[in-house]
Formats: C-alpha cells, sequence, structure tokens
C-alpha cells in the first residue's frame, strides 16, 4: 500500500492549522526548550573562551644557575620536548634575557644606568615551558625536580603560580563536567516538557484517532501526520527561538566585549550561523518527532 | 455472511452481556437487532469488527474467522465493514470531503479516485451542498447521512448500524431507514440495532430480540418489535 509522503505532509500542516491554540501552545513550549538549548551553546562558549584566555596566560618558567652551560640547558629543553603534554618550550639565553629587560625598560633610564654599572649580566638563563593542559603543570615541574641537570636549576617558578594554575585547573574541569551535567539534566527536563505538552495535544485527539481506526486507518496512517505535525512544532520554534536568539546576542555582545576583549560572542555566532540554524532546526524537528512518536503510541493499540 | 456459534463475553469479573449466543445472517439480509439497552446489542456489534473480542466462541465474517486475524491486519478485515453509530463518529477536524476521503486514503486509493468518488458518494445521500462543511455546521440528520457516506465508500459486503437514528428526529430517523432498505437493496447487508419499536415494525424484516446477552426470539420474516 502507498503512502504518499506529500499527502502525509499536507495533512499535517492541515491539522496544525486547524489545531492553532495547542499548535501554539506546543510550539511556544519547544521554542523555549530550543532557547535553552541555545542559551546552554553560549554559556559553553563563553567559559571555554574563558578558560582558555586564562590559561594561556599560565606558563612554568625554569631558571638556571650562572653556571649552567648552554649544553646543559638545551639537554633539559630536549627532555622537556620529548613529553607528550608539553605544547611549547621556549630558551631564553642571559644575553636574550638581558636585551629584553632592557627593551621592556627602554623608558626608564634609573634602570638602564644602573645596568650599565654593573660589570656582569644578572639575568638568568630560562626555559619557558606551555602544556596541552593545566592540570600537567604539577608533573612538569615534578619531571625537572627530578633531573639530572637539576643542580644547575636555580628555581622552578610553579611553585608561585601553583594556586593560580590549580585554581584554574579546578575551575576548567568543574566546567567541564557540570556543564555538561546541567546541559544533560536541563535538556531531559526540556525534553519531557515538550514531550508532555504533545502528549496532551494528542490526548485531545483520542476520539479521532479511535474513529480513524474504526474506518480501517492502518497505524501509519494515522501516526504519519502527526509525526508530520510534531515536526512542524519543531521546525516553527526552531524558527522562534532563532528569531529571539540572534537579536539578543547582538545586543549583549558588545557588553561582553567591553568585560571580556578576547570574546567575541557575535563572531562566534554570526560566523557559524548556517551550522547554528541547521543544528537549531534538526534538533528541534527531531524533538517534536520523537515526542509525537512516544505519545501517540499507546493510542495505537487495535 | 456472518456466523456467531457459541459466543460468550464476561466483563471481568462476572458480568456476562453475551451469553452464548448461535447466529447466523446470510448475504443481502436486512436484520433488526432489538432489546433493551444493556441487552448486549452494542457489545456484539463492536465483537463484529474486532473492537471487542469473545471470550469464548467464534465469530466467521466473510468466511473468515475473526480470531485468526493478527492486529495489524484488522485495519483490511474493517474496510470490509461498513458502521454507523449513534453518535456519527465523524472527524470533527475534517470537512464533509475530507471525512469520506480518509476511508478511502487509508485503503491506498488514488487522487483521482477519491475526486471522483467522494462527490458522487456525497450527493447519493444528499449532501452535494455540503462538501466543504465540518460536522459543527450540519444537522444530526447530515451527520447520520455523512457517516452513511463513508461507511459506504468502500462498497462494503456488510453495514453495521449502531442505533443510527438515536439522536434524530422522526423525519430524519426515517430518511436513514430508507437509505439503509436502498443500501440493502444493491446486496450489502445490514445490520441494524435499535431500540426504536415504530422503525423495526415499519421494516418489517428478519427481527432478532435480545435480553440479557441472549437471544430470545428470531422472526426471520415480516418480523415485530417484540422482546
Amino acid at each position: 500500500m502507498a503512502i504518499n509522503f506529500d499527502k502525509i505532509i499536507n495533512t499535517g500542516w492541515t491539522n496544525f492549522k486547524r489545531n492553532s491554540y495547542l499548535s501554539f501552545g506546543a510550539t511556544g513550549m519547544m521554542a523555549l526548550t530550543l532557547l535553552l538549548f541555545l542559551g546552554l551553546l553560549t554559556f559553553q562558549f563563553l567559559t571555554s573562551q574563558t578558560v582558555a584566555s586564562l590559561e594561556e596566560k599560565v606558563d612554568i618558567s625554569a631558571y638556571f644557575k650562572a653556571e649552567a652551560t648552554e649544553d646543559q640547558m638545551l639537554t633539559v629543553k630536549e627532555d622537556l620536548l620529548s613529553l607528550a603534554n608539553v605544547d611549547s618550550v621556549i630558551f631564553t639565553s642571559r644575553d636574550d634575557a638581558l636585551a629584553d629587560f632592557r627593551l621592556k625598560h627602554a623608558d626608564d633610564e634609573l634602570i638602564q644606568e644602573s645596568l650599565d654599572q654593573l660589570d656582569f649580566n644578572p639575568l638568568a638563563a630560562s626555559l619557558n615551558i606551555k602544556t596541552r593542559d593545566t592540570s600537567q603543570y604539577a608533573s612538569i615541574a615534578q619531571f625537572l625536580e627530578n633531573n639530572k641537570f637539576r643542580s644547575v636549576i636555580e628555581k622552578i617558578d610553579f611553585y608561585e603560580n601553583q594556586g593560580v594554575i590549580e585554581r584554574i585547573s579546578g575551575i576548567s574541569r568543574g566546567i567541564n563536567t557540570w556543564g555538561l551535567a546541567a546541559a544533560l539534566i536541563l535538556g531531559v527536563i526540556a525534553m519531557l516538557v515538550t514531550f508532555n505538552t504533545v502528549r496532551l495535544t494528542i490526548f485531545n485527539q483520542k476520539q479521532e484517532i479511535e474513529i480513524m481506526k474504526l474506518v480501517g486507518a492502518s497505524n501509519w496512517h494515522i501516526r504519519g501526520p502527526y509525526l508530520a505535525e510534531g515536526g512542524l512544532y519543531g521546525l516553527f520554534a526552531a524558527l522562534i527561538a532563532l528569531a529571539i536568539f540572534y537579536p539578543a546576542v547582538y545586543a549583549v555582545s558588545d557588553k561582553i566585549t567591553a568585560f571580556a576583549p578576547d570574546i567575541n560572542l557575535l563572531g562566534y555566532f554570526v560566523g557559524g550561523m548556517a551550522q547554528i540554524f541547521l543544528l537549531v532546526i534538526v534538533v528541534g524537528v527531531l524533538l517534536g518527532i520523537a515526542s509525537s512518536s512516544v505519545a501517540i503510541r499507546k493510542h495505537l493499540q487495535v | 455472511m456472518i456466523k456467531l456459534h457459541k459466543v460468550k463475553k464476561i466483563y471481568e469479573p462476572h458480568n456476562v452481556v453475551i451469553d452464548g449466543i448461535d447466529l447466523e445472517i446470510k448475504q443481502g439480509e436486512f436484520i433488526s437487532l432489538v432489546g433493551v439497552s444493556g441487552a448486549g446489542k452494542s457489545t456484539l456489534m463492536k465483537m463484529l469488527t474486532k473492537e471487542e473480542r469473545p471470550t469464548s466462541g467464534k465469530i466467521i465474517v466473510d468466511n473468515t474467522d475473526l480470531d485468526e486475524i493478527r492486529d495489524k491486519d484488522v485495519p483490511f478485515f474493517r474496510r470490509k465493514i461498513g458502521t454507523i453509530y449513534q453518535d456519527f463518529k465523524l472527524l470533527t477536524k475534517k470537512t464533509a470531503f475530507e471525512n469520506v476521503a480518509f476511508a478511502m486514503e487509508v485503503s491506498g486509493a488514488s487522487q483521482e479516485e477519491i475526486q471522483e468518488d467522494v462527490p458522487q458518494i456525497l450527493s447519493i445521500v444528499g449532501l452535494a451542498s455540503k462538501v466543504d462543511s465540518f460536522p459543527d455546521q450540519m444537522s444530526g440528520g447530515e451527520k447520520q447521512r455523512l457517516a452513511i457516506a463513508r461507511s459506504m465508500i468502500h462498497r462494503p459486503l456488510v453495514l453495521l448500524a449502531d442505533e443510527p437514528t438515536g439522536n434524530l428526529d422522526l423525519v430524519n430517523s426515517y430518511d436513514v431507514v430508507k437509505l439503509l432498505l436502498k443500501i440493502n437493496e444493491l446486496g450489502t447487508t445490514v445490520v441494524l440495532a435499535t431500540h426504536d419499536t415504530n422503525i423495526v415494525n415499519t421494516i418489517g424484516r428478519r427481527v432478532v430480540s435480545m435480553d440479557k446477552g441472549k437471544v430470545v426470539r428470531d422472526q426471520t420474516h415480516n418480523g415485530r418489535y417484540v422482546i
């Protein structure tokens, strides 16, 4: 038996228009769910950007004693680079350090004069290490502690930054796990609410479904238009949610940029507009179809 | 056409609504099923469309044992049987045209067939001018004629009418009965469940009287309403 796809969509659309109040309610509810979903995306983006920009600023440095030879220092650098979690190691020789220092304080005559009067270079050579993950700094510090050239290392400044580094690691881990958990819980609640709204819509048409069965409609004939109707709730809900979300992002983006210059919220969402539109519409339509499908199941027993 | 053999229906725990009925209805017959409310008429009708299952006994419709029809095949079986009810059971969100068209769509009819047959059957039942009306915009008599049009669109072998005049005034009731007789003349077996004495006596065909779930009288010719 041929079930005409166009016919199903058409019937779903006709039902959608004729059940205007219920459609409005279900669509509104789903639009809220999708807005929540978009809100979670924004939150995820903001936290990941904040953590990333903080992590960018955290590093670990090892300062060598004056007697350390270049060979020794470069061996330590090679050792560090052989570690899997090390992103980069920058070696700064004593001369480079002095040049940098002079450059940095070029306007400060007092410093320049003091340096001129010294007959030796007071600065130490150093290795500046960045890792892929802030939680790795402690193990890098430990690695340096146990290195065969530990004796020529003056100090490891991880211990000074340790508090900041650990706090950022904690925040980053917390946001990732709790953010995901919160997103999942909210997602499930939103789905239940949507499902219930659609269930009430279908419950109202219980008698209609019974009649369809009495005139000999197969389950697919009954289910098809309801699934199409559910998909339409999702489609319109997605369009409403996007119509609210983008102006809202536009409105707050400047404020966020003023507060955190690294974060360009509008740029992120406008840049990925096609993907976000597609994602929200697909999520909306699937949510609608899934809710309808579950809700109608119990009315379809013969 | 329809055979019932020792059919029993018991609603748990001990409510016996059909109590061992044996009945045979031949192709082309017009039979009035009479009895007071609660005699078991509606339950019997529901068992013929497999809306209800008998607790025991056998029901055969058009040479098919209803027990052997699997759940997924029930819709196909129902397309062989037309049904009309006291409360019309029309799809309120669909127009007259769509109500009839729906019954055709579910059996896989093409749009061309639908466009051709639906207006034709609506004009046969006198609803040519109500094609685009919703059931709420129609009178009781019109609704019942629409239900008849819908039930006849498959040219069923049997038409089951459960108190079809229960919600209608005298004039509309007779219109519906005339329509049922006409359908029967064209070869469809009609089973009419009613407790309307006048209608049964006017029809004057086979009358089966039921009481407390049993067939208490079966007048095969020129029957009268007697319980």
